[in-house]
């Protein structure tokens, strides 16, 4: 992971303050979802502060945090296909969402409280389980709380792609989630 | 059920649930729902899904290490070398003495820049405004009373802070209030009061004008180590409102506030 850059002007980095600094968190958070683990997640966002850095001496921003996702997502992908090509599954496959909802259909309520009742571990381990394109709008809808505008921006996909994603994703949590022993 | 319930019908209920919809199609979905039990347990499945991962899964903070670096990276651009070292630990030995005197920086606060750069009122109060923003949000101990009551926080105030405090209530304008905390600005205790926006928080601090006849302001905005202020003075009061909200947001919120304050004054008798 290394990154060639010359330095960079004080516009830049003004900017960089202003529009990369105060959404480290979702950055970080999303890169920690995305690679599995922490130590992983902190070189990618270093990484992808690098690329921003740089970037910000000519590009123009007009939605920061959706900008700044974007740089960690493609980060992100390329490292993982680099260290983990095993890992990566970018599935967008309707006929999923099919069967996880049909399997549904028998057991109503008891999964409702299931799905209530699952830790944290649980939790994380299903999310973990989801194919990246599906993982990174649920990381970015449930816990960054962004809109679908917003992340329709950073995935650079149509409103329309970020709904279904989301609906798939949502579709296999609540399969996996409400059929628990 | 599912099979009956097209493709469109499921976005749209995650859309209700998600909040992207408008009146009208909300309306339609209710109505959706309590026609059609099946559809409503589905509806129920994903808001368990939805609850639980939001209180159990709650948003990452980056650690203050990279934040550290980060930071670094953009405050000294001649120590940044072509290539960053792989390991993350190389970097921090470098960028080490920088990120002592940051956190140094910060500790001190306004008080021993003044001594340097003398600096106006106005620069001080922001400075220690954002330092304790940012205390805040670092120890997760962003207030001293914790209620979203303005009735409970506005006694608390006067016990502490001599002038009485502006104490909304701004739920309905979805900046609920998370509770109050005093900061200092120099030597002056202030009350900050503190409201939350999704995971953003707005710490919004009351200070007497350099004199009461001071002319009121319309909010003015501006960026600190990326952090937005807004300000504006009312009534001989400075307000300051400090956020890591993106920036139209804080100038909303800046606007409920001073619509719910006038709407306060009025409805308080003069003395």
């Amino acid at each position: 992971m290394s990154f060639r850059g010359s330095v960079p002007s004080d516009a830049a980095r003004r900017r960089f303050n202003e529009m990369v600094l105060p959404h480290l968190d979702d950055a970080y958070g999303l890169a920690r979802w995305l690679t599995g683990n922490q130590t992983d997640a902190e070189d990618v966002v270093q990484d992808s502060c690098m690329r921003a850095l740089a970037s910000l001496e000519t590009a123009i921003v007009e939605r920061p945090r959706a900008w700044v996702l974007t740089i960690v997502r493609n980060t992100a992908f390329s490292w993982l296909a680099k260290n983990r090509p095993k890992a990566v599954v970018l599935t967008d496959d309707p006929q999923l969402l099919d069967a996880a909802a049909a399997r549904r259909d028998s057991a109503p309520d008891p999964e409702e409280a299931l799905i209530a009742a699952a830790d944290e571990a649980a939790l994380e381990s299903a999310i973990q389980a989801l194919p990246h394109l599906y993982r990174e709008v649920i990381v970015m809808r449930d816990i960054n709380g962004m809109s679908y505008r917003e992340i329709a921006a950073a995935i650079g996909a149509p409103q329309g792609t970020v709904m279904s994603r989301l609906a798939r994703g949502r579709a296999r949590l609540v399969d996996k989630l409400g059929s628990r022993a | 059920m599912t099979e009956r319930h097209s493709d469109d019908l499921k976005l749209l209920l995650h859309a209700a649930l998600d909040g992207e919809l408008d009146a009208a199609g909300a309306m339609d979905v209710e109505g959706r729902l309590s026609a059609d039990p099946a559809l409503a347990a589905e509806y129920a499945r994903l808001i368990a899904l939805r609850d639980a991962i939001r209180t159990r899964l709650p948003r990452e903070r980056a650690p203050d290490a990279l934040r550290a670096r980060v930071v670094a990276m953009a405050q000294t651009p001649s120590q940044i070398k072509p290539t960053t070292p792989r390991h993350p630990w190389l970097l921090i030995e470098r960028y080490r003495p920088l990120a002592a005197s940051l956190v140094l920086g910060v500790a001190l606060g306004a008080g021993a820049y003044q001594l340097f750069e003398r600096p106006s009122a106005d620069d001080d109060a922001q400075r220690a405004l954002v330092a304790g923003f940012i205390r805040g949000r670092l120890s997760g101990q962003t207030v001293d009373i914790a209620t979203s009551d303005r009735h409970t926080v506005k006694p608390w105030f006067s016990g502490k802070i001599a002038e009485a405090t502006t104490v909304v209530d701004l739920k309905t304008d979805g900046f609920p209030l998370v509770g109050g905390r005093v900061d200092v600005v120099g030597e002056t205790p202030v009350p900050t009061l503190i409201y939350q926006r999704r995971e953003h928080q707005i710490a919004l601090t009351e200070m007497p004008a350099s004199s009461a006849t001071v002319p009121s302001s319309k909010p003015r905005r501006e960026t600190r180590d990326g952090y937005s202020i807004l300000e504006w003075t009312e009534g001989g009061r400075v307000y300051a409102a400090v956020s890591d909200l993106p920036p139209a947001e804080l100038d909303a919120f800046g606007a409920a506030f001073r619509r719910a304050a006038a709407a306060e004054r009025e409805d308080t008798p003069k003395p």
